[in-house]
């Protein structure tokens, strides 16, 4: 029940609006903290290990920074340096933040991405099987099954494969992306060993994100099971095969597309576990290193890309939608 | 399917009430104070059941106190986001002006992927109770908004509504006597969403090391486990790690199973016989 927006171009604004309001926060949170962000960086009590910076990185960071000017006038340079897609300086790799992001984003985006398909495909299937077999075991086992498998969370569910898919069995990595040595071969060896790496990471995603479209399929399937056209479709006597694929579940689709492009951004969360857990060098594990190294420009940065990864993902799923359902944006304006 | 749907509620309560339990017993059944050191990393006794961590703190004492920390604010958390989605929603969904403006601020929250943001505040911010309680009730009104004033807008032209406008009643009997009520199958669901979302980032915030660093809570549990350098090699994950995460898991299982059992009893299609 989505809100429909009238046009394409008020959706537009307001995911402008939302990234304007994602950068001014970005923009502020460290310079709201107590002292400036230098001496916060420098200089902070909790600290556990002092920050030793050389000159050099001093230099950058307050040229990042732009303390000594006027607030707007360092907004106005923090916004026009993102535009030439200067995002700033990493205290702990000593190297552009952009740099850094660049060789972590395409982990994230394959491991995250194949998972997606993966759980996606499983969960439209398997919930289209739960509905039409309603109320018979092999729907009551599904849910049963989805149920426990979902309440994991996934950085629990990703060490409990490792204690026993590694550790004890030998099955697979304990963690990383891939090995130096295959990516030093290179070619179908580093394609294997990627895949190899990928699959314990990747399976906690899975079951981590199959309940919910799961039970998405399932109930949407069921809501268009019970319709007028299914019901005419049957007393037609076409094959019950027939009535699922190309009556009922098309309808049902729908609103399982949208729960599937709304929950990229959720996805990040369980991504950003799994990513830790199994020390994939991705996005999440970024952000997480950033944070315990107090590198607050690399953790911006590395905020900002994935706000605006999703943001963009999230608005071309609202414009497919309106585009494949036409009845968004006339009849249902206020529903 | 009715009597699943049962089993599953019960279950569910039961899981919930033996948490519950737990939690609000904790100070009168831990065997000992959670901060208090022992020995570190006993094995499982009759005075540590599961044993000690490794700065000899009791860990079944961590769990009791981990619960209560977890489940307070959770329950706090997700009743105060859906307390103000439901009374935004009700209001959003009765006055249009209301309604034009919060949607416009809803959608905002909504665009955004709260988890990564929460990440962002509290690298900055180091959280404490209250804080994390604010963060995540900032970041979970908006869905029940959305969803509390479609639910008014299909009410505002029923019959019984109208009657009650036609017979002169005032806005503020007709907003708590006739469109309230109708959300409250709404409202109870997202409750429980919410409660399952708030556990999951919280112990997931303490796990990243980015919770309040003073209290036990289960995720942090679970995050200095991880860190011990010979956790998986040996077998004591099975009585450090392992309790924490099944926590985790069987909060998050109970609350679904009482989700599912509810949502079938307010929405009857889903459970019903094929028609």
């Amino acid at each position: 029940m989505r809100l429909a927006m009238n046009n394409r171009g008020a959706k537009i604004v307001q995911y402008l609006i939302t990234v304007i309001v994602l950068l001014t926060l970005n923009f502020f949170l460290p310079r709201m903290m107590p002292g400036d962000p230098l001496s916060y960086l420098l200089g902070d009590p909790g600290a556990d290990a002092p920050m030793l910076l050389t000159e050099e990185m001093r230099a950058n960071l307050r040229e990042y920074y732009g303390l000594d000017k006027p607030l707007i006038g360092q907004y106005w340079d923090y916004v026009s340096g993102l535009a030439r897609g200067d995002l700033g300086w990493s205290i702990y790799y000593n190297a552009s933040v952009a740099s850094v992001i660049v060789g972590r984003l395409k982990w994230t985006l394959l491991l995250g991405g194949t998972a997606a398909l993966i759980y996606t495909a499983l969960g439209i299937a398997l919930g289209a099987v739960s509905a039409w077999r309603r109320g018979s075991k092999v729907d009551i086992g599904l849910l049963l099954t989805v149920f426990s498998l979902g309440s994991w969370p996934p950085f629990f569910l990703g060490m409990v494969f490792i204690v026993f898919f590694s550790y004890r069995w030998g099955m697979f990595p304990i963690g990383g992306a891939q090995s130096a040595e295959a990516a030093r071969l290179g070619g179908l060896v580093q394609a294997q060993d990627v895949a190899y790496h990928w699959v314990l990471p990747g399976l906690t995603l899975v079951l981590t994100y199959l309940p919910g479209i799961y039970l998405i399929t399932r109930n949407s399937m069921l809501s268009v099971l019970g319709g007028d056209y299914v019901r005419t479709a049957r007393s037609k006597g076409i094959l019950e095969s027939l009535v699922l694929l190309r009556h009922a579940l098309p309808n049902a689709l729908l609103p399982i597309l949208t729960t599937v492009a709304m929950r990229f951004g959720f996805m990040i969360m369980g991504t950003m576990f799994v990513e830790v857990v199994f020390a994939y060098p991705g996005m999440g594990t970024l952000i997480y290193e950033a944070g315990a190294a107090r590198d607050y420009p690399l953790l911006q940065g590395a905020f900002l890309v994935t706000m605006v990864f999703v943001l963009a993902l999230n608005l071309a799923a609202d414009l497919v939608y309106g585009w494949l359902d036409p009845r968004v944006g006339r009849l249902r304006v206020t529903a | 399917m009715r009597k699943v749907n049962r089993w599953l509620g019960v279950i569910g309560w039961g899981l919930l009430a033996l948490f519950g339990l737990a939690a609000f017993l904790a100070p009168w059944i831990s065997p000992h104070d959670p901060k208090a050191m022992d020995a570190p990393m006993l094995g499982p006794s009759l005075s540590h059941p599961l044993g000690t961590n490794d700065i000899g703190q009791d860990v079944l004492s961590e769990l009791l106190y981990g619960a209560r920390f977890s489940l307070l604010v959770g329950c706090l958390a997700a009743g105060l986001s859906t307390l103000i989605g439901v009374i935004l929603g009700v209001l959003a969904g009765y006055y249009d002006r209301i309604g034009f403006a919060v949607m416009r601020v809803v959608d905002v929250f909504l665009a955004v992927p709260r988890f990564p943001l929460i990440v962002f505040l509290a690298a900055f911010l180091k959280p404490g109770f209250w804080t994390l309680v604010l963060f995540f009730t900032l970041f979970g009104w908006t869905k029940t908004t959305r969803l509390v004033r479609s639910q008014v807008l299909s009410q505002r032209h029923d019959g019984y509504v109208e009657a009650a406008v036609a017979v002169g009643a005032d806005d503020v009997r007709i907003l708590l006597r006739h469109l309230l009520p109708g959300t409250l199958s709404v409202a109870v669901v997202r409750f429980i969403v919410e409660f399952q979302h708030v556990i999951l980032a919280e112990s997931g915030l303490s796990f990243l090391g980015l919770g309040d660093p003073t209290v036990k809570s289960w995720g942090s549990m679970l995050r200095y486990a991880f860190e011990y350098p010979t956790i998986f090699i040996s077998d004591i994950w099975v009585r450090w790690a392992a309790p924490p995460g099944l926590c985790i898991t069987l909060v998050v299982l109970g609350l679904t199973f009482v989700g599912f059992s509810l949502e079938s009893y307010t929405n009857p299609r889903l459970s019903g016989r094929r028609g």
